[in-house]
């Protein structure tokens, strides 16, 4: 199995953010983990990237359990994540930025260099390489977290709404760029709120509601799924009622 | 019964770092910047009760709320003038910032006033006190008892009136707040002055029996810092039992240990708590 | 790494040669004695630098290691009989203990947390030392009255001492210009940047703090040992109290905490600033002094917390775009 976590429960003090969640990935493929917020989806992902120690449950990723491994041990092991919210390095320069990254795998200066070089070429920032990593504005630090993750060269790829607070235009970019990195043998999960992100690029769909997954899927069929709809709809029309 | 006495002497110490440190409390929760000064706040509401007896035959029905109005004044200039804007920089101006205006206010203090210490004739607020075969300096006790009242004073202010939960608004988030029609600046600005105010009570407080001297707020910034740490940051109550707390284990120490060393255990108290539990005694994550 | 422009090699090679012929053109002691201070100063503040600037660590409590450096070699002078110098490097291992057993804990806890708990290690020791009769308690050491052979590097002008700091602040630059271009370097500023974004790259963080602490607090020792030696004495005060950390910190953030001479450039306009207002007001003991760092401090904070280094590259940056 390339990834499988079984049974994952996370808890604080006595509320539970994820009840009991289990997710298999296969090699190559586009997993989405989608649901409103508050669902547990983000805390899920947390635990798969070893920011967050489960309660109780159990993650293998090639065959390891990584269940309490630290992010560096992640990393190490060839599965790379980015943030949210973008954390760039704003003293450096964007090939600083990945260099960091790419150091992961060559130690030398040299090689680390040239590595990231091709890494801002495959992600369409090579024109931006010594430009100072705060001068870029939020796509570009999105796509700039991106490269740096894949300059560890990861086997598995963890995407935290990396599309969130693009235009329709940056988002078709965005996609494309997802593509190409799946292209290169790399499994990715990504969790995302947009609907259309996910329908176009996962093949498969896990959805959480209340720190359980409650549908798993073809994205198309998940999102006719009579709970699926009901969890968001019903979300929804609480916020109304108030 | 020693012991006791040591313990009681301690509890009425350990009420007046309470009340500063709850305005330490109170501007750290609010906006994450650390008061490097705090203890040289203490130190300035020292000499200005001093002063105002001294020089104005002013006795501590005047000078306690005095230095607390001159101190709230001082906060707010500080928060105006410079916190506000170390507050978005890089966490070396943070620290730095509030550095310097601890420097400055020590060496001022010590150049103004030299090294030598001053303090407050006893008779000023007179006598002992002899409860239960316990003796109490009335001046200890009084201030002790008021710190505790004030302390007590702040957290219902924070929690129970419309002014407090706008700060506490604010300190909980502030662009939210600020949908809510809260000016985040002014109530900063407002914290800051009831903080730097809690340093000039208990500053003017503790010179009705303590030496006065410029380099006193070094060590009483750390106490301060214990005390919000181990109390966890932004909680009042949580300043109060530490304070209470490492008033009684000061005292303890100076006891058994020597006053030699009282710091050391504080300072020692404090890395391990730091160490065990890096949110403090009663904070959240 | 970038390529310098000309008007920075300019400047550098014109600095070099300010500092290296300094006291063979300044005749009078008071000036030499200035630039083997500011030298000194260099030192620690570079050393402060590799943990505080490069891997941003704001560390207020590294006079423990300054201490431990200068109080290392008069032990061994006082107990042993042993020239100050050969107790340097006992001076650097004590360090490492400390710095691995007081030290390593506080990168637990992150931003001011820290910084509060080297403060707190930094006075717990000073007080401790204060009454531990082997380091003199409150009174302190000396070191040799009468120098008994060369080693004893006991010399009455200055001079010597200004190349001696020198050749130790050239091998720490080196090692630090060395270090800024490889994989440490790269991961400091990581560290720096955010720990947990470093932690998702495969930085392993608490390694990286702890190699950066300790090559902070081996050169700080040294230091230390340096100042010992050229002062004949030490005491808690001049040597582990909180105006030795506060001291370091901010000539390394006037010149520009990490960057690579920003530690030097704040030396060369800190410490001549307080030996001549020291001169003027009648030394430390009247507290001008800090009332001017103070001030200091804070207009960096305030204004450009960045340092001549920041300030520096924005000139730089105006004069680029001019000519582009």
């Amino acid at each position: 199995m390339f990834l499988e976590a079984k049974d994952i429960v996370k808890a604080f003090g006595a509320f539970r953010a994820v009840d009991g969640a289990d997710i298999s990935v296969a090699e190559n493929e586009i997993v989405g983990l989608i649901g409103p917020n508050g669902a547990g989806k983000s805390t899920f992902f947390n635990c798969l990237a070893g920011d967050a120690e489960p309660t109780s449950g159990t993650i293998r990723f090639l065959d390891q359990d990584l269940t309490r491994a630290t992010p560096e041990a992640h990393a190490r092991l060839g599965m790379a994540r980015t943030f949210q919210v973008p954390v760039t390095f704003e003293d450096m320069t964007v090939l600083q930025n990945v260099m960091v990254g790419a150091f992961l795998r060559h130690p030398h200066r040299t090689d680390a260099q040239d590595k990231s070089r091709q890494v801002l070429e495959f992600t369409g920032l090579a024109h931006l390489a010594g430009s100072p990593a705060r001068s870029l504005g939020t796509p570009g630090r999105k796509r700039l977290e991106i490269a740096r993750a894949l300059a560890t060269e990861p086997r598995l790829l963890l995407l935290d709404e990396a599309l969130a607070g693009l235009t329709p235009a940056e988002v078709r970019l965005a996609i494309d760029l997802v593509r190409k990195i799946q292209q290169q043998g790399i499994t990715i999960i990504i969790v995302e709120h947009i609907m259309e992100v996910i329908l176009s690029l996962a093949e498969r769909a896990v959805v959480f509601h209340q720190g359980k997954v409650i549908a798993k899927g073809a994205p198309r069929a998940v999102v006719d799924d009579p709970a699926v709809v009901s969890a968001y709809l019903g979300h929804h029309m609480k916020r109304v009622r108030m | 019964m020693i012991l006791l006495q040591v313990v009681v002497s301690g509890l009425l110490m350990g009420a007046v770092y309470a009340l500063f440190s709850s305005g330490l409390t109170l501007i750290w929760g609010m906006m994450n910047v650390v008061n490097f000064a705090h203890g040289d706040f203490v130190m300035l509401a020292m000499y200005a009760a001093f002063f105002a007896y001294t020089l104005f035959k002013l006795g501590p029905v005047f000078f306690v709320p005095g230095a607390a109005a001159l101190l709230f004044v001082l906060g707010v200039v500080v928060y105006l003038g410079l916190v506000r804007h170390i507050a978005k920089g890089p966490m070396l101006a943070q620290i730095l910032g509030t550095f310097g205006l601890a420097l400055v206010l020590r060496y001022a203090a010590f150049w103004a006033f030299t090294a030598n210490f001053v303090s407050l004739p006893d008779t000023l607020v007179g006598g002992t006190f002899d409860i239960g075969g316990l003796r109490i300096e009335a001046s200890r006790l009084l201030g002790g008892v008021l710190a505790l009242i004030i302390t007590i004073g702040m957290h219902l202010i924070l929690t129970r009136t419309a002014l407090g939960s706008r700060l506490l608004a604010v300190a909980e988030d502030r662009s939210a707040a600020m949908l809510m029609g809260i000016r985040p600046d002014r109530m900063q600005a407002i914290a800051w002055g009831v903080g730097a105010a809690s340093t000039g009570v208990a500053g003017a407080l503790i010179a009705m029996f303590f030496y006065i001297s410029p380099t006193v707020g070094e060590s009483l910034a750390l106490i301060a810092f214990v005390v919000v740490c181990l109390g966890g940051f932004g909680s009042v109550p949580g300043a109060l039992i530490a304070g209470l707390g490492i008033g009684v284990v000061e005292a303890l120490s100076a006891y058994l240990i020597g006053a030699v060393y009282q710091d050391v255990v504080v300072y020692a108290l404090f890395l391990a708590v730091l160490w065990v539990r890096p949110q403090g005694l009663l904070g959240t994550n | 790494m970038r390529t310098w422009p000309p008007i920075g090699i300019a400047a550098f090679l014109i600095g070099f040669v300010v500092i290296a012929a300094w006291p063979l053109v300044v005749q009078d002691v008071f000036y030499q004695r200035i630039g083997a201070l500011v030298l000194l100063a260099a030192i620690s503040a570079s050393a402060w630098n590799l943990l505080g600037g490069y891997a941003g660590q704001v560390s207020v409590g590294h006079a423990v290691y300054f201490g431990a450096g200068a109080y290392a070699s008069l032990v061994m002078f006082t107990q042993f009989g042993w020239p100050p110098i050969a107790g340097a490097p006992i001076g650097v291992l004590v360090s490492f203990a400390i710095a691995l057993v007081v030290g390593t804990p506080t990168f637990r806890l992150r931003g001011h947390y820290f910084s509060m708990a080297t403060i707190a290690a930094a006075e717990l020791i000073r007080i401790l030392a204060s009454n531990w009769p082997l380091v003199g308690a409150a009174v302190g050491l000396m070191g040799p009255p009468v120098p008994r052979s060369i080693w004893d590097l006991s010399f009455i002008s200055p001079v010597p001492y200004h190349y001696l700091f020198l050749a130790v602040l050239i091998v720490l630059l080196a090692l630090t210009w060395h270090l800024q271009r490889s994989r440490m370097g790269y991961y400091l500023a990581a560290i720096r940047g955010g720990d947990r974004a470093a932690r998702s790259l495969g930085v392993p963080v608490l390694r990286y703090k702890v190699y950066a602490l300790l090559l902070s607090a081996g050169f700080t020792s040294l230091a230390g040992s340096l100042y010992a030696i050229m002062v004949g004495f030490a005491d808690p005060d001049s040597t582990l109290g909180i105006l030795v950390s506060v001291k370091m910190l901010i000539v390394a953030a006037l010149g520009g905490a990490g960057s690579l001479f920003g530690p030097l450039v704040g030396a060369v306009i800190l410490i001549p600033l307080e030996e001549t207002t020291n001169a003027m007001f009648g030394g430390s003991g009247t507290g001008i002094t800090f009332i001017v760092y103070g001030a200091i401090i804070l207009l960096i904070a305030r204004f450009q917390p960045g340092g001549v280094a920041a300030l520096w590259n924005s000139i730089l940056h105006r004069r680029q775009a001019r000519v582009s």
